[in-house]
């Protein structure tokens, strides 16, 4: 079979069938059973008929990977559905056969494909060996560095080939122009070890480092625009970031969709899934199992003691001492940092000649801070006695803010030392003018900058002033080359000022390695030897140093992944300025990969708390997502406010970094095509379509959130009606069991399970007061099927006899099944013998929550009221909803008819026979008592057990204005009692599902079509349960039934 | 599906072949009625460490005796594998899980459970905390006792059901 297209295909059909698995078993063999003989014995001429056999034969064979059978009845089934395959194919056509063939060929070949691809997924046997050595856990964290490789190579190519070959092929050759050329006076050093480990000297003009990118605007023959290409693909490693990155994290969250849900499976979770079958290796298993204890152990406790009070004061005081901790830490980072930087900057300024230490600081000291601080923060961790699984977001939370801060403050320092560069390089500026230099630059230069910058300026231009007498005054070497410059006019001496982009990628290229190394340091001392020293010494130690203190070294998920992140945002963090730092990053990560593999497979054990990390998680995706953009305003703040250097880069000479485009289209376009985009950029056009954007937001926002709604709600039907069927099928057994007995004896039972009286009545305002009949075939039909349905409940009517004409209540209808509707009649017995005293008839309008009549009730004539329909037609009826208090009102008298139709009439007016519902015979509830019965249970019990009112509510009015207007008040009222839902408890919040959604489409339907031109009809509904989605609108208005 | 017919599965048939080479033919043509007992398939690395590993040798096999022939065993690792569609692994499971085979899983099976995954470390009191802790959580129908319908639905919202549930070979 097809390993590729089998799981996707019987997913949907196992969906539907799979569930009880042996009947459908034998359902299922007993139906390729029966359709291979049938096909044998019958139709040789229907070749529809064959192609259809053929057809779920062959859905068979597809399918049969997932049936839940031993190998051998699969083989069997298999073989069958071969033979009849074949047997039937011959019959057919032979392209069918061809065709047939074709298509076998054609799966092989994927196949085949498939598994030559797999060859060269990288280090795949490598990440399946960890995997299975230390379960998935361990194993995600490989795959995420395989998937962020994967993103570098692209952003490496990207980079190659726009940026780097075509310099290293059109560009200007090295030593050919200043920029590319190793100052006289460092020349000497330039193949020193320690500089080049700066990576100053050669290093620092070549390709790595934005500096030495020309400033010709076409090179080669082919004219390429380099710097153009430059600023679109730096931009370009942004966009492609960001898009691979959200791609990866919709597709993680669409395959994680079924997972994410709100009910909470912690015990189940812990029992069911906490073994990891991958594990093959004691050890692991060990740990494993102690992890599995813990958790259950740690699940017992929260849940033993979620409200543990004990020492809060002590607690809290520990929190708070421990967060200040952790704040004093962090900021003490980043002065550090910062202080750092500054001091290697003055140094630089200082002395000539630094020391491999001096060079270095910055970097090593970021490194080591990155290394420090997260055992620094376990420790602080230890005074808070947080559950782990919080101490380990904390750690994570605090992790990512450190690295976030530490790239931050290493930046804003290096922009800062950008800032008092270009103070020099202005007072050179002035100095250079009275020489002759490259005044191209120059002479365009002074006027507008000053102007553009006039807020910032004057206090930098102390500062700037400052600094530079500062300078003159101690030590001149800045001021020295300069005049040694002006004196040779050649223009290899152009002079040298400091280019501040290479700076910075300097400083991050610099980090990134020393970053590297310390990794390795790390991973050497604190794994391996330690590792080496637990095993070997361990025999000769006085304590038992592999459980006690040193222990072997853990593999720490959580904050290996970050590491990850973090060195990925040092990546983007640098890129425009290094062009070659992903290619240096692919070298790191695979290195990373083969010391991280090797360390975790010889030294390492398994963390003890696993952080739950499969691949579906969008949790590293999303840390990954918050370093890209964070470490992307750095560069696009650098680009957007600072002047490029003068002399060096591709976009020297230039206000600002992005005018390369502009002028491009200025000067490469047809000019219709700058005006256009000149109208494109102007705020005409940008702020409107920003407004769209945010409409478009807002509206997709709204949408989502009334589709979680919606799927809510489905997802409470569901549950609902799966534990009704559980009970229905349950109390129709128990309804069976149960003699009919007195009406009171079984009133009286059944009081436990009263959840609604339902009090219906069903006015018929024809003037004449008549009472009409409701029956009617399609009455019928729907009485048969309510006993046939799970959920059998109709919303009925119900009209208080208040001076507002007409009244009806729509309430579920009582279970016929359940209580037998000859049971119900009951002249008179029931206001005076049992229940309601009669005034309660009066009682319903204050609590009836009436709207006002014609402004929050709507006439809703398409979707009639189910149970109503009939021939009722005659005359305009309303249906309304009260809110509860509808009990004690005006009893039904019913009395069961001769024919077995149940009949029901207002006591006032007992003449007027309503054949209530057929008795279909086979039902228990069949069996019609003699009128003289009683009916016991259309006597209000909510009276009887003068308990708050609990009808159904959220129910919805929906008067119709000709209905109203043609009804009145009088004898031709029948009031309607039906029995309470039985089913059930009482004060259950919620109604019962109205109606399953199926079966209320049918209904409306069917209303639809029976009502015709009778659309006067009003409508109540259950505002809930019943078709939430559909009429989502209608249920909200009035009253959810949540609410009490 | 056969050894002999997919290359893909050769290497697990020598697999097979291995545990018993005295018991196992080479030859696999006459369809020889053999079985390599439970002993044997428990002491593969793969199962060794593995607490369920009766349970899931029991289940593979054909009367629930942990003898597995090759059919067998070629089917416990195709349902073990990355490939099994997710209802199938979750059909496989509830049968590992249910130890007295009566379709549902109940207190008595979590128990089992429960001791098998930790080793019999938690106490009678922890473990019956827990019991009825899942059933509350995963019992719908209120019975006391899961069905498969019940299991399914719990264990398919797992977040790494599907990749723990996955014996690599």
């Amino acid at each position: 079979m097809n390993p590729s297209r089998a799981p996707r295909s019987c997913r949907s059909t196992r969906r539907s069938s799979g569930q009880r698995y042996p009947h459908q078993e034998s359902l299922l063999l007993g139906n390729l059973d029966d359709s291979f003989d049938g096909d044998e014995v019958g139709d040789k001429s229907d070749p529809e008929q064959i192609f259809q056999n053929i057809q779920f034969q062959k859905e068979l064979m597809a399918n049969i990977r997932c049936r839940p059978w031993p190998l051998r009845q699969k083989l069997r089934a298999l073989r069958r559905a071969k033979e009849a395959v074949l047997a039937c194919e011959g019959r057919l056509t032979r392209t069918r056969g061809y065709q047939a063939a074709g298509a076998e060929l054609w799966r092989k070949l994927v196949r085949l494909a498939c598994n030559f691809v797999v060859i060269f997924i990288p280090w795949e046997m490598r990440i399946k060996k960890i995997e299975s050595h230390f379960g998935s856990g361990v194993a995600s964290y490989f795959i995420f560095l395989r998937w962020l490789f994967g993103i570098n190579i692209v952003l490496t190519v990207m980079t190659g080939a726009f940026i780097v070959i075509p310099e290293l092929i059109a560009g200007q050759p090295f030593g050919s122009t200043a920029s590319k050329t190793i100052p006289r006076e460092h020349a000497a050093s330039a193949q020193d070890l320690d500089t080049i480990w700066s990576l100053g000297g050669y290093l620092q003009y070549s390709v790595l480092f934005y500096g030495y990118y020309g400033r010709e605007r076409r090179i080669g023959k082919a004219g390429y625009r380099l710097p153009l290409a430059y600023f679109l693909v730096g931009m370009a490693v942004f966009a492609y970031s960001f898009i691979i990155l959200l791609k990866k994290m919709a597709k993680n969250s669409r395959t994680s969709l079924a997972t994410a849900s709100s009910d909470s499976y912690t015990f189940c979770w812990r029992v069911f899934c906490a073994w990891d079958y991958l594990i093959g290796s004691p050890e692991a298993a060990e740990s494993k199992a102690a992890a599995v204890i813990n958790g259950i152990r740690e699940a017992i406790l929260e849940e033993l003691e979620k409200k543990r009070s004990k020492n809060l004061a002590v607690t809290i005081c520990l929190r708070v001492l421990a967060n200040i901790l952790v704040l004093l830490s962090l900021a003490g980072s980043i002065y550090l940092i910062y202080f750092v930087v500054d001091r290697s900057q003055r140094l630089e300024q200082s002395k000539r000649e630094l020391s491999l230490w001096e060079k270095n600081e910055v970097s090593v000291v970021v490194s080591l801070v990155t290394m420090m601080a997260p055992s620094a923060f376990d420790l602080i961790a230890a005074l808070e006695m947080y559950h782990p699984r919080t101490t380990l977001r904390f750690q994570l939370a605090r992790v990512l803010v450190l690295y976030l801060g530490n790239l931050y403050s290493l930046i804003i320092a290096l922009l800062d030392k950008v800032n008092s560069m270009s103070p020099v390089e202005a007072a050179t500026r002035d100095n250079t003018s009275q020489w002759v230099g490259p005044t191209v630059l120059f002479a365009t230069r002074p006027a507008p900058e000053e102007e553009k910058r006039p807020t910032p300026r004057p206090a930098m231009a102390v500062r700037i002033n400052s600094t530079w007498a500062l300078e003159e005054a101690s030590i001149p070497t800045f001021t020295s080359p300069l005049p040694e410059a002006n004196g040779t006019t050649s223009y290899n001496q152009f002079p040298q000022d400091p280019c501040w982009e290479t700076y910075v990628g300097q400083e991050m290229l610099k980090l990134s390695i020393i970053d590297m190394l310390f990794t390795v340091a790390s991973v050497l001392l604190i794994d391996f030897f330690r590792g080496l020293f637990v095993r070997y010494l361990s025999d000769y130690w006085c304590w038992d140093l592999e459980n006690k203190f040193p222990e072997y070294g853990e593999f720490k998920i959580a904050e290996n992944v970050l590491h990850l992140v973090y060195n990925q945002g040092m990546i983007w963090m640098g890129a425009f300025f290094s062009p070659c730092l992903p290619a240096v990053n692919v070298l790191k990560l695979v290195g990373l990969m083969y010391l991280r593999s090797w360390a975790v497979l010889t030294c390492n054990v398994p963390h003890q708390q696993v952080f739950r990390a499969s691949r579906s998680n969008n949790f590293y995706l999303a840390m990954l997502l918050f370093m890209l953009f964070l470490c992307m305003l750095p560069t696009i703040f650098a680009i957007v406010r600072y002047k490029p250097s003068l002399n060096c880069g591709p976009f020297s000479g230039q206000e600002k970094m992005y005018d390369i485009v502009s002028e491009t289209i200025e000067t490469d376009f047809p000019r219709w095509f700058g005006s256009v985009t000149g109208y494109i950029s102007s705020p005409v056009v940008v702020l409107p379509v920003m407004l769209l954007l945010l409409m478009l937001i807002y509206y997709l926002q709204s949408i989502a959130r009334s589709l979680r709604l919606s799927n809510h709600q489905l997802k409470r039907q569901i549950q609902n009606a799966r534990s009704e069927d559980k009970k229905k099928v349950a109390q129709m057994v128990e309804a069976q069991v149960q003699p009919q007995e007195d009406g009171s004896k079984g009133l009286a039972k059944d009081r436990g399970l009263v959840s609604q009286q339902c009090l219906v009545l069903s006015a018929t305002p024809q003037s004449n007061g008549h009472v009409i009949s409701r029956d009617s075939p399609s009455h019928r039909s729907r009485r048969a099927e309510t006993a046939v349905s799970p959920t059998p409940q109709r919303p009925m009517a119900h009209s208080p006899s208040s001076a507002l004409p007409s009244i009806a209540t729509s309430w579920p209808e009582p279970d016929p099944t359940r209580y037998p509707p000859g049971q119900r009649a009951s002249p008179g017995c029931l206001h005076k013998g049992r229940c309601c005293p009669p005034q309660t008839l009066k009682r319903p309008l204050e609590d009836v929550r009436w709207g006002p009549l014609f402004g929050d009730v709507q006439p809703v004539s398409p979707l009639p009221q189910p149970s109503l329909l009939g021939r009722r037609a005659q005359g305009p009826r309303c249906y309304f909803v009260g809110e509860g208090a509808t009990y004690g009102r005006a009893a039904p008298v019913l009395w069961a008819g001769r024919d077995g139709d149940v009949v029901e009439t207002h006591p006032e007016n007992p003449r007027q026979p309503v054949p209530w519902a057929p008795c279909r015979p086979g039902c228990p509830c069949s069996t019609p008592d003699p009128p003289q019965a009683p009916g016991v249970h259309a006597g209000d019990r909510r009276g009887r057990h003068g308990s708050a009112p609990e009808a159904p509510r959220g129910v919805r009015r929906v008067p119709d204005r000709e209905g109203l207007a043609g009804w009145r008040t009088g004898p031709g009222m029948v009031y309607r009692k039906l029995c309470p839902q039985p089913q059930a408890p009482r004060r259950q919040p919620r109604l019962e599902p109205a109606l399953t959604e199926s079966q209320s489409m049918s209904v409306a339907a069917r209303g639809d079509l029976q009502t015709g031109s009778a659309g006067r009809y009003l409508q109540a509904l259950h505002s809930q349960d019943w078709l939430p989605g559909a009429r989502g609108q209608l249920g909200r208005g009035t009253a959810g039934p949540g609410r009490r | 599906m056969s050894p002999r017919a997919e290359g893909s599965h050769s290497g697990l048939f020598y697999r097979y072949q291995d545990l018993a080479p005295q018991l196992v033919p080479l030859d696999y043509t006459n369809r020889p009625d053999v079985k390599v007992p439970y002993e044997l398939i428990s002491s593969m690395p793969e199962l060794k460490d593995n607490p369920f590993r009766r349970r899931i040798a029991q289940v593979f096999s054909e009367n629930g005796d942990g003898h597995l022939s090759l059919d067998n065993f070629l089917d416990m690792f195709s349902v073990m594998s990355e490939m099994a569609p997710g209802d199938l692994k979750a059909c496989y499971a509830f049968r590992i899980y249910d130890f007295n085979g009566d379709e549902y899983i109940c207190a008595r099976d979590l128990g089992q459970t429960l001791r098998g995954l930790t080793r019999g470390e938690l106490s009678a009191d922890e473990v019956r905390l827990v019991c009825e802790k899942v059933l509350a959580e995963a019992d719908r129908d209120h019975d006391g006792r899961l069905s498969l319908e019940d299991f399914q639905n719990m264990i398919l919202r797992a977040p790494d059901f599907l990749s723990t549930f996955h014996i690599r070979i």
